[in-house]
């Protein structure tokens, strides 16, 4: 006998509203079905009402953790177009706040990988180490989640020798402590014990599902687009692909590691070598009819945005495809077989951003699975209709 | 192998099934691709080239005729895939047969565009609500997202 277990689209075990519906047999999900929808904003409809320079705010808040990553695949892309060349110093800057976002996401994840396996030790190590990027971040930027340092035609701000110090500094401090994480993410028995096996991914069906990032990487599928198609300044870096072949939650957890040390090295050769000159070059307001296709690896795998220029000054189209998008169907096969214990850390892996693969409220009625659209008034006024009814403590008084 | 030797390549390959070539920067592709071979085209790319990795489908409306622009990727090069299907008849055919991994992308342009995507194995709504008004589709150009008036009651009036 089956049974339908939803989980979602508010459920304690997401942070951001998806619904799952599992259908199980006993402890075993034999299916997976992903509802998307509750957090469409309508962004690339709003994008095509607004000018070139505003949609770079705009792309930025598709997501609050790889922020960065939407606006500079959409810089670049419009960069393309307009024929712009930005001076090298902007762009090692732009690409070294990338990197250290690539940090922060990782260590983020980790935190949260530890703590889906109950080892909450390793998500508050991880996470205290993630105040070092996030206080590197602010001080380059002016700001902990959206950085606005991208412009068209380069970044705003500069960096100083004190700055460049203190990201060296850093560095230093992440990598020995990213090491002790490594040797404790492949070695601790209970740890390796609850993620090794879990949420199998074989290597044919990340080829055959499109999936992307670390999650394709773990499974030996070795793509990476700063690698293949090395845009502005990776070219002349030198890093590795990290891979591993186990094709599951630990390969996941020892690809981000990996990705981490590679990172520390980029922010390193970015700053040691950060070249003189100005920093922005100007940029037009309007652009000529064209297309391009801009591709990113954000933390979480390929990040593409597809732009269509008409001659004015706002696009004609832009389209975003963000990495958690084309891992979903993935997701569904790593869940399929496993157990219901396992969907916090299977789902977790993929690190899903559900702001970002969607940019209307639908109530479900819990009783009869009715569902309805309804606005914020209307809401508003069964929140106030219920808190009305709502049986309340009368002169409550203190017992002690 | 250089993009242009990989043009003449698939030129003589696929002969007239692809319409031009276009390659407007370095490891980008555009191939403009009749709506009847976008299977074809793609079974023969995925078999020989090892095209296997789909980024993405965009859709454009551009007024009379739909543009689909389906963006695959290899380690060597990327290939945009191009066709247009008319307005008044949006049908196209999936390509989920090769390419498993276009579902979701595949049913974003019917959500949106409102195009009918033949052969899909799951055609459910994707991201609009289930209730959404029939004969909606956000991205296309003429419809216009209008907020209904929000009544605050006991606030400003």
């Amino acid at each position: 006998m089956s049974f339908q277990v939803p989980i979602g689209p508010q459920h304690p075990a997401l942070k951001e509203p998806i619904s799952l519906r599992m259908t199980v047999e006993g402890e075993v999900i034999t299916d997976v079905d992903i509802r998307l929808g509750y957090n469409h904003r309508g962004l690339e409809k709003l994008a095509e009402e607004k000018n070139w320079i505003q949609n770079i705010y705009l792309v930025e808040r598709i997501c609050g953790i790889c922020s960065h990553s939407h606006a500079t695949c959409y810089v670049q892309g419009v960069e393309k177009l307009m024929e712009l060349a930005p001076p090298r110093r902007g762009l090692y800057i732009r690409y070294l706040v990338s990197e250290l976002e690539r940090i922060h996401s990782h260590l983020l994840w980790l935190g949260v990988a530890g703590h889906e396996a109950g080892f909450d030790s390793f998500f508050m190590y991880t996470w205290r180490d993630r105040e070092i990027v996030m206080d590197l971040l602010e001080m380059i930027s002016g700001n902990r989640v959206h950085y606005a340092i991208n412009t068209l035609g380069g970044v705003r701000r500069d960096l100083d020798e004190g700055q460049k110090a203190k990201i060296l500094e850093g560095m230093v401090t992440l990598r020995k402590r990213s090491e002790y994480y490594f040797h404790i993410g492949a070695n601790e028995p209970s740890f390796v014990g609850r993620i090794a096996g879990v949420g199998l991914l074989p290597k044919d069906k990340v080829v055959a599902l499109c999936a992307v990032g670390p999650t394709a990487r773990a499974s030996g599928w070795a793509r990476d687009v700063r690698k293949e198609d090395p845009y502005a300044v990776y070219g002349e870096l030198d890093f590795e692909v990290a891979t591993a072949d186990t094709c599951d939650v630990l390969g996941r957890v020892v690809v981000r590691v990996k990705e981490l040390l590679e990172s520390y090295k980029l922010c390193e050769q970015m700053v040691r070598n950060l070249p003189a000159g100005d920093i922005a070059v100007k940029a037009p307001r309007k652009v000529k009819p064209g297309e391009v296709v801009s591709r990113y690896e954000a933390p979480r795998g390929e990040n593409i945005h597809y732009i269509k220029a008409n001659g004015t000054d706002k696009p004609e189209r832009l389209k975003v495809r963000a990495p958690t998008l084309a891992n979903y169907p993935a997701t569904v096969e790593m869940l399929r077989k496993g157990f219901i214990a396992d969907i916090p850390l299977i789902f977790a892996a993929i690190d899903p951003c559900i702001c970002c693969a969607e940019r209307a409220v639908t109530l479900v009625k819990a009783g009869s699975g009715e569902e309805s659209v309804v606005r914020m008034s209307d809401l508003r006024r069964q929140a106030i209709a219920r808190h009305q009814n709502a049986p309340v403590k009368r002169n409550a008084v203190w017992p002690l | 192998m250089t993009d242009a030797e990989l043009i003449e390549k698939l030129k003589a390959d696929l002969g007239d099934k692809v319409a031009e070539i276009a390659n407007p920067a370095r490891r980008r592709l555009f191939l403009k691709v009749a709506p009847s071979d976008i299977i074809a085209v793609t079974t023969r790319l995925h078999d020989a080239y090892g095209v296997v990795f789909l980024s993405t489908i965009s859709g454009v409306d551009n007024g009379e005729t739909f543009e689909i622009v389906y963006h695959f990727s290899t380690p060597e090069t990327d290939f945009n895939l191009r066709t247009e299907i008319p307005r008044a008849d949006p049908h196209l055919a999936s390509i989920t047969p090769v390419i498993p991994g276009a579902i979701l992308y595949e049913r974003e342009l019917q959500d949106m565009f409102g195009m009918i995507v033949d052969g899909l194995p799951d055609p459910r709504p994707l991201v609009l609500p289930d209730d959404w008004p029939a004969e909606n589709y956000p991205l296309r150009k003429d419809w216009k997202h209008t907020r209904p008036e929000e009544v605050i009651p006991g606030g400003k009036s």
